[in-house]
């Protein structure tokens, strides 16, 4: 059973309004906001335009039943949670904030008529439009891979029934085999979680089949939290964890499904497990409606993460150009309460406040071992950017109860962050 | 028990015992007015990623909502000049100004 509804997404009298060519009446009430996409960026953006002014009339339009968070995927590759407490609904937003909940997907923008349709036709009207679709995978990016092999050599990186499905290949795998995991080249969704997996395999492994290995095959040269991740993993992970650069042969260059077997700079690798995390664009809608760049992000002002394409429609979360802030949970919720403070203040003819952004990413390298990257940041004239002598990673040098303290941190992020978009 | 160890599992306690906090329940997510967005109300909403909102705090995050806006804006100071350890609120607190810092805990205290 369903709590969204397909049809009837107007009210009668909006909808006849709108055929006669009279919006104003049913923007008398504060005007219409449509989302795309019922991510942390979508979903706090809902809220926070109704927190702000409940008068809008908000939409949010959303695929799934359901929200499985990218954010604590990793621990069920782990085995430290399972996919159901990382599953959350968006009913509170319907129930507690009146955001009317659409099931479906958005198909098309039409920026001249202000409307957004719907795969099964429905169209939606709107006095701003706020997309935020994620990524979408470029499974092209991997000569070999594709949607298909993704049934055998998971991305899982759309948490769900990848994330089960490459749970599943590590329990089944034999002690002592290779597991290889391949994350992409700048920029791409998360740049920690690549790393923070490998640590939730390496726990798994260390503690259910010590005799297996990880190989890392990177496109890249350095990576997020690198210093805290490698010298994590050489006191809690010895020997288990070899991390190979894009500049010593890491790059994958293809992939042999069948055989399960990488082929990459260095030579060929077979493997029990393969993870492949390939090259990403920002949500098709985004791309689809004309929002995106060449290099497939949408480009936004900074000041109010307004598209540089189209009047009327913001973009928010991974599939933003951002500046100096990264592709992450964090970041879409800092976003979009930048967007929803934007939208209400603009919708009543009142300046907005001054932009202030924010991300805090919390990764796991045990159970027990958190590290930590936040920043603040604020619109720049080359984009966002950090403020400068603030934020940063966790100490190189720390003990065991500050990491601990930074696990413990973890799960209150993961808390916070699911009231401050959800609750 | 280190000192990080102390600033950080204790924390949360020893900010509620300092600054006696209302219950939580009795709060709701203080929403200002249509139009009326400062710059403190909306800076103060970046804290709700972490801390989460007034009615759902986290119990491993210290609450801030219903705070003692000297005591706090004292604390955020202390943790803006490591005076006081933490694992991640020195970082953060440095990103903004005393003034803003000011600014964000008077409007915390108002919840």
């Amino acid at each position: 059973m369903t709590h969204f509804t397909r049809r009837g997404l107007l009210g009668a009298g909006a909808a006849a309004a709108t055929l006669l060519g009279m919006p104003n009446i049913a923007r008398a009430a504060g005007g219409r906001v449509v989302i795309v996409g019922g991510g942390f960026g979508g979903a706090t953006a809902a809220r926070y335009l109704k927190l702000f002014d409940p008068s809008i009339e908000v939409t949010l339009v959303e695929r799934d039943a359901t929200y499985v968070t990218c954010p604590f995927s990793n621990y069920v590759l782990g085995g430290i949670r399972d996919l159901n407490s990382i599953t959350h609904r968006r009913d509170p937003l319907r129930q507690r904030w009146g955001v009317r909940l659409v099931r479906g997907e958005a198909r098309a923008i039409d920026v001249s008529r202000k409307s957004l349709r719907l795969a099964d036709g429905v169209a939606l009207p709107y006095d701003k439009l706020v997309v935020a679709p994620g990524i979408e995978l470029k499974y092209e990016g991997v000569p070999g891979y594709s949607e298909k092999a993704a049934d055998r050599v998971p991305h899982a990186w759309k948490a769900g029934a990848q994330t089960a499905l490459l749970r599943r290949q590590l329990e089944a795998m034999p002690d002592g085999g290779v597991v290889i995991v391949a994350p992409p080249a700048n920029p791409f969704r998360c740049p920690p979680g690549p790393y923070e997996r490998v640590s939730m395999i390496a726990w798994y492994l260390k503690n259910h089949k010590p005799k297996s290995k990880i190989l890392i095959l990177d496109a890249k040269d350095a990576f997020s939290k690198q210093g805290l991740f490698q010298a994590g993993w050489e006191s809690q992970y010895p020997g288990l964890i070899t991390w190979l650069a894009g500049k010593d042969g890491g790059k994958v260059e293809e992939i042999d499904v069948a055989n399960m077997t990488i082929k990459a700079g260095f030579g060929n690798e077979k493997a029990a497990v393969i993870n492949l995390i390939p090259p990403q664009t920002a949500g098709r809608i985004a791309v689809d409606a004309g929002l995106t760049e060449a290099n497939g992000w949408a480009a936004v002002d900074p000041i109010s993460f307004a598209s540089r394409k189209a009047a009327d429609v913001y973009v928010i979360g991974d599939a933003s150009i951002a500046g100096a802030m990264p592709k992450s949970g964090s970041a879409a919720n800092s976003q979009a309460k930048v967007v929803a403070a934007h939208i209400s203040a603009t919708l009543n003819g009142k300046a907005p406040p001054p932009a202030v952004f924010h991300n805090t990413c919390y990764s796991l390298v045990t159970p027990d071992y958190g590290i930590s990257v936040t920043g603040t940041y604020r619109p720049g004239p080359n984009g966002v950017a950090e403020v400068p002598n603030s934020g940063g990673v966790s100490p190189a040098q720390a003990n065991a109860d500050f990491r601990k303290q930074e696990a413990l941190h973890t799960e209150g992020w993961y808390a916070g962050i699911i009231a401050d978009a959800l609750g | 028990m280190s000192r990080i160890s102390l600033a950080g599992a204790a924390f949360a306690l020893a900010l509620a015992a300092q600054f006696g906090f209302a219950p939580q329940a009795a709060m709701a997510q203080q929403a200002p007015k249509p139009g009326e967005l400062t710059e403190a109300a909306f800076t103060a909403q970046t804290c709700a990623l972490c801390h989460g909102t007034p009615s759902q705090t986290p119990p491993t995050m210290p609450l801030i909502y219903g705070s003692n806006a000297d005591q706090l804006y004292t604390t955020l100071l202390d943790l803006k000049a490591n005076r006081r350890p933490s694992t991640i609120m020195g970082r953060i607190a440095r990103g903004f100004t005393d003034d803003q810092l000011k600014a964000v805990a008077d409007y915390l205290a108002r919840y």
